[in-house]
């Protein structure tokens, strides 16, 4: 890194702009477009009595009492929804990126009959439009929970079981186009000296796709963590719901909306979010630096 | 294992490769074991389910886990069936959670489900009954106490105005009986046990079909008790023939028969509500083709579904892969920080955003006019033009996080000798990019341009929150507006007011889904030519 | 290179010890269910209600309980989805046995058989008339009714020290805000419409909506709709302002009116402003009502603890002493009159119960589903310029053709 600092400050500035400077620009840009409403939910989060959008003047009153607030009200256990949300995203994660993986690895690696018109299928089931899903999946997971009530309504079980409905998608699509740019004599090499299907499967190709495992797994965490809609129905109790699930109820009815708490809720709930891509990131790009500084 | 080995790793590429693939093959059994361990497990818990099943004697059901469960063993022990080992996880779950989904919205399709036809024909009769209840006029409050004798329960009553204690049951009228009193009200009777209120609340059942007839005389009413304490005299205005399937009002006569559309119904048309869920075959699905209210928006929402869909896949694309090419440098600083406020957008809930969004967007009041326009009075989402590109810059912000990561995933995935090689050649950083790069990435996200203009075709929500279809078009007599899109306006008339025709709007579904499902296989059929490339 | 490796084991191990100990926890804690569902007893009431009403009801849930040992097990629910959701799950058996709602929810809940008659016997006249009105549908009390909500006139009395005599002795005193938004908002426009005598449906002997009576079009509708261009181009109603907006500007005191219902009054007491309430003032001379919600519970056709859900109801949440608790953990007027009038000696509170003597019940009747879906949209056009007659014209024939 020392080496690469003295080259900058040794070029003139615009060869450093034609370089990393125009690139500044344009993150600079982006980055304000970004950030600017989120900018709102900063303000209201740290005005306790203020309200989202009715001023424009933002900041103009600085406190923590919401975060105090929607940290300790015990009608709203944010504590436990917090702790729901990291374990029901967590496993919801890891483990559609083994099912996702798996099934990449069979369309990338494996010719069998059906192979075309089953991965165009897993996809095109996905856009069905999910008018009636909540019905459904009530139905579905209640009956389930008469029978089996660790994965009925109302259990964390139960609502994973449904978000792993969605483990082969789109997703799988994706890992599936990248297991496709690693090379097949890999294998074939690997195959030759008598390993078998789930040894090259296991030590040697998850190992080379690891920065789209990072990607499919931070994007299902984070489609978990955001995912209302079907949570909302299973989980019932305050002590067994999800950020979004619970947060929502602070503001569903626009006359007693309290829009600081919420805000303070989700500044909060976007730190992990966070966490888990500065964690991640060094897969995603990691393969890439490691080959430009080697080189 | 790999400290040991890398160290002293040769140069080449395909030595190290060797290396690799030699290392890996020192680790066999553990991986049986393993394999033998989780069956086991997954075995262990279908005999549970089997016999859970069992004692529900939900045999269908139980024939199904039990079919799985083979299969899933011979899957697994198979030494053919390699693709099926790795597939067999995840279909089980797309096939429970995802086409159940799929085929009961189906099914929905071709049912009257729907306001007014909302459960059972049992339920719809015991509604109707319960609410065809009258009190009797004038009559007086009974104080009531519920007695059991073998089986059979009775309400004990006292006269409000003799003081007098009655019994009766179902099928015996009252008549009056010695009982003990309590302060005014009768507690015992012999032979009969009195149970307590904490009993009574759990026979709901019972009591809901416990009306005891007053006298001999229908017309005196029958005795209820709905909380288990107070008696009221009721005479009730529908009666229910279960033999002739039909149900009589007694004050006008009129008969409402079940003719089989989901609701007795009268034989000058008028039904009676709530009705039941029946199947309809292909009405719904020749409503929603002929129905005329959606005639004259149509085109113009049908432009603008496609404008929409593929404007937000090409913006959000292009805003994404720039950001993933351009971060993509390791001179750069500050990159790390740079892509964590990539992504800020896409962790808040976006229901959030579009609020702040449309508040931003104010024509009066917002920040976007007021502040950053000097108090200019731009219609940002009132102006029919002016909403759609808003509503596209929008779905960019909480669009383009989700191409950026992707773009930055399948980035790694192009070797970084090809750019070299081009370098050499000669080729300047665009031609690269145009004729190398991205036709590589393309590869691999190609399926997922698709899938998201599928998405964006139906993105209800995003509609939902900001504008809600608005502004209204002037002409048309349905509540559908300039930012409509196919999916938004279906549900306006599927849902008008407070009726919601759950059939309508899943027929509507299934034709959008066929003509969303159309497109996307033929443009999968593209990209599978541009894999061939690789 | 080495990263990678291990990370990939913890996500593999992660895989499977999530795998396992879903597996684990199917096998595991599934045994004792057979335990759970015989009746041991016992009764449980599932109740929802609004989120923010949860903490309101809590002890009155708990004292409940320990008098006659029924489990109330109060569940917060979003009232976004809360209708819908009951609608849907009451046929599968599973939904709750108690629900909170709005009196015009009733049409929706009874047209679809959800909702089971609630006996109130002799207690019925004990309720506020608006308050029963609302809980009858059909000839049918639905509902146990609780609290009573219109809306009223807040003014900052530091301000504007005397109450307006009309509406444009108000606008000439100070600003008057009322919540828009660019799709109308006819619900807190409803006191100057039936200021100019153009109620939505007409009613027929028993008092109740009669949905082929539409009022709408009535001269005075018209009438009405050419007072809201004159608003419009005065610049005195505003489609830019939203609720959120409407708040702001009289918590900042840059608005002396608000028109808006008691949910808001905490918010403005808060602020520290000294807040007046004044009835809705006339545009007319006529009396401007405006629409009362009564909110209640309902009773779920397919509840499995009748019973016990009619007596928490009728015997309990009914009685005085209840209602006044009610009334102290969520401060809107109760809908039992010796509770109402208890409470009416806060000046807010009795500010509110006036204004109310004067209020409507909104519709109940499925029609008004219809007349929601135009109402707002044609209005907010009138105010920003379209022309009135046409504008209403066009709103009325829409509902029309809708309730047909």
């Amino acid at each position: 890194m020392g080496t690469t600092d003295t080259r900058v400050r040794r070029r003139s500035a615009g060869a450093w702009f034609a370089d990393t400077g125009w690139r500044h620009v344009v993150a600079i840009v982006v980055s304000i477009f970004a950030l600017f409403p989120l900018l709102y939910v900063v303000s209201a989060s740290l005005n306790p009595k203020g309200t989202l959008t009715g001023s424009n003047q933002l900041f103009s009153a600085i406190g923590i009492d919401s975060y105090v607030r929607i940290l300790t009200d015990p009608q709203n256990p944010y504590v436990s929804w917090f702790g729901n949300t990291l374990l029901i995203a967590s496993v919801t994660g890891a483990v559609t990126v083994f099912i996702g993986a798996c099934a990449a690895y069979a369309f990338s690696r494996m010719r069998f009959a059906g192979r075309r018109v089953g991965l165009v299928t897993i996809v095109v089931v996905q856009m069905f439009p999910q008018l009636l899903a909540v019905v459904a999946i009530f139905l579905l997971m209640s009956t389930l929970g008469d029978w089996f009530p660790a994965i009925g309504l109302n259990t964390h079980t139960g609502l994973i079981l449904v978000y792993l409905g969605g483990a082969l998608g789109v997703n799988t699509y994706l890992m599936y186009g990248f297991f496709n740019t690693i090379p097949k004599e890999l294998d074939e090499a690997a195959r030759i000296d008598g390993a078998g299907h789930a040894r090259i499967f296991f030590t040697i190709i998850l190992r080379l796709v690891a920065p789209i495992l990072a990607v499919v797994g931070l994007l299902s965490f984070i489609g978990t963590v955001n995912e209302y809609v079907i949570a909302s129905v299973i989980l019932i109790e305050p002590e067994q719901q999800t950020l979004v699930v619970g947060l929502t109820k602070l503001v569903a009815n626009p006359r007693y909306a309290d829009w600081s708490a919420f805000s303070a809720g989700a500044v909060m709930a976007a730190i992990p979010v966070m966490i888990l891509f500065l964690f991640l990131q060094r897969y995603i790009v990691g393969g890439l630096t490691a080959g430009a500084t080697k080189g | 294992m790999t400290e040991t080995v890398e160290p002293t790793a040769p140069q080449t590429t395909r030595q190290r490769r060797a290396a690799r693939i030699a290392e890996a093959a020192s680790v066999p059994i553990g991986w049986i074991l393993l394999k033998i361990l989780l069956l086991a497990v997954v075995d262990a818990v279908a005999v549970y389910a089997v016999f859970v099943l069992f004692t529900h004697a939900e045999w269908l059901i139980l024939a199904v886990v039990v079919a799985v469960t083979v299969l899933v063993n011979y899957i697994y022990f198979s030494r053919k069936r390699v693709p099926a080992k790795y597939l067999t996880p995840g279909i089980i779950f797309l096939v429970v959670f995802q086409v159940f989904t799929l085929l009961y919205t189906g099914y929905i399709g071709f049912t009257n489900y729907g306001t007014g036809h909302n459960g059972s024909k049992e339920q719809a009769v015991s509604s109707l009954l319960a609410s065809a209840q009258e009190r009797v006029e004038d009559s007086p409050t009974f104080p009531v106490t519920v007695v059991e004798q073998f089986g059979t329960y009775g309400l004990l009553v006292t006269d409000p105005d003799s003081g007098d204690a009655l019994l009766g049951t179902a099928d015996q009228p009252l008549q009056q009986v010695q009982a003990e009193f309590d302060g005014g009200k009768a507690v015992a009777v012999d032979g009969w046990t009195t149970l307590p209120l904490a009993t009574v609340f759990t026979l709901s059942e019972e009591l809901e079909n416990l009306s005891v007839p007053f006298s001999d005389d229908p017309n005196d009413g029958s005795l209820r008790a709905p909380d288990g304490q107070s008696g009221y005299l009721y005479v009730s205005t529908l009666e229910y023939d279960a033999d002739a399937d039909a149900i009589t009002d007694t004050q006008t006569g009129t008969v409402y028969a079940d003719i089989g559309t989901g609701a007795f119904t009268a034989d000058d048309g008028t039904e009676l509500l709530p009705g039941w869920q029946v199947t309809v075959g292909f009405d719904n699905f020749v409503r929603a083709v002929t129905d005329s209210s959606i005639r004259g928006p149509l085109i113009s929402v049908t432009i603008w579904t496609f404008v929409f869909a593929i404007i937000s896949v090409a913006s959000t694309f292009f805003l994404g892969l720039l950001l993933a090419l351009v971060f993509n440098n390791t001179r750069m600083r500050f990159r790390n920080g740079y892509r964590i406020i990539m992504i800020l957008p896409y962790a808040f809930p976006a229901f959030l955003s579009a609020l702040v969004w449309a508040g931003m967007m104010n024509e009066s009041f917002g920040f976007i006019n007021q502040v950053i326009f000097g108090g200019a009075d731009i219609p940002w989402l009132t102006d029919p033009t002016l909403a759609k590109v808003s509503i596209l810059i929008v779905n960019l912000w909480l669009g383009f996080p989700y191409m950026f990561l992707v773009c930055m995933g399948a980035l790694q995935g192009i070797p970084e000798d090809v750019n070299e090689a081009a370098v050499m050649d000669g080729a300047n950083p665009w031609q690269i990019f145009r004729r190398i790069k991205l036709p590589l990435l393309l590869v691999t996200v190609a399926p997922l341009l698709i899938s998201s203009f599928a998405f964006n075709f139906n993105n209800f929500n995003l509609i939902y929150m900001l504008t809600g279809g608005g502004p209204r078009f002037s002409d048309v007599s349905i509540p559908v507006g300039h930012t409509d899109i196919l999916i938004s306006m279906v549900y306006k008339v599927a849902f008008t007011g407070q009726t919601r025709d759950y059939g309508l709007a899943s027929a509507f579904t299934i034709l959008i889904f066929l003509v969303v499902a159309t497109i996307s296989i033929v443009s999968f059929r593209k990209t599978k030519a541009l894999e061939e490339l690789n | 290179m080495k990263v990678n490796k291990r990370g990939i084991a913890a996500a593999g191990a992660i895989a499977i010890v999530s795998t396992l100990s879903l597996a684990g926890c199917s096998t595991g804690t599934s045994g004792n269910d057979s335990a759970d569902s015989g009746d041991a007893g016992t009764s449980k009431l599932v109740v929802w209600v609004d989120a923010e009403r949860v903490d309101a009801l809590k002890d009155a849930a708990a004292s409940y309980e320990d008098k006659t040992g029924v489990t109330v097990q109060l569940v917060g629910k979003s009232v976004d989805d809360m209708k819908d959701d009951f609608i849907q799950q009451v046929p599968t058996g599973k939904g709750p046995d108690v629900v909170m709602g709005a009196h015009d929810w009733l049409g929706e809940l009874s047209t679809n058989g959800v909702v089971a008659p609630l006996e109130l016997g002799d207690s019925a006249d004990d309720y506020l008339p608006v308050a029963l009105q609302a809980a009858t549908y059909d000839g049918t009390v639905y509902m146990l009714p609780y609290a009573v909500e219109n809306i009223a006139v807040l003014r900052n009395a530091d301000l504007v020290p005397t109450a307006p005599t009309s509406f444009d002795d108000m606008i000439s005193k100070g600003t008057f805000v009322v919540e828009q938004g660019a799709e109308g908002n006819p619900y807190h426009l409803y006191p100057f419409q039936t200021a100019f005598g153009a109620p939505v449906f007409g009613t027929d002997d028993s008092g109740s909506y009669d949905s082929t009576d539409l009022q709408l079009g009535s001269e005075g509708g018209f009438a009405f709709a050419d007072w809201l261009a004159a608003q419009g181009t005065a610049g005195t109603l505003n489609t830019d302002i939203d609720g959120e907006i409407a708040k702001q500007q009289f918590l900042d005191g840059k608005a002396a009116f608000w028109l808006t219902g008691p949910w808001n009054v905490g918010a403005a007491t808060d602020a520290g402003i000294n807040v007046e309430i004044d009835p809705v003032p006339s545009p007319t001379g006529e009396t401007a009502s405006p629409f009362a919600g009564v909110k209640g519970f309902f009773v779920s056709a397919e509840s499995k603890n009748k019973v016990a859900a009619n007596d928490f109801l009728v015997n309990y949440l009914g009685t005085e002493e209840v209602q006044l608790a009610l009334f102290k953990a969520g401060n809107v007027l109760p809908a039992l009159t010796a509770a109402a009038d208890t409470a009416a000696s806060d000046k807010i509170v009795a500010g509110f119960q006036a204004v109310g003597a004067d209020a409507v019940p909104m519709p109940a009747i499925p029609a008004m589903g219809a007349v929601w879906q135009y109402w707002g949209v044609a209005e907010a056009a009138i105010i920003n310029g379209a022309d009135p007659k046409t504008t209403w014209q066009k709103l009325v024939d829409d509902v029309a053709a809708a309730i047909k």
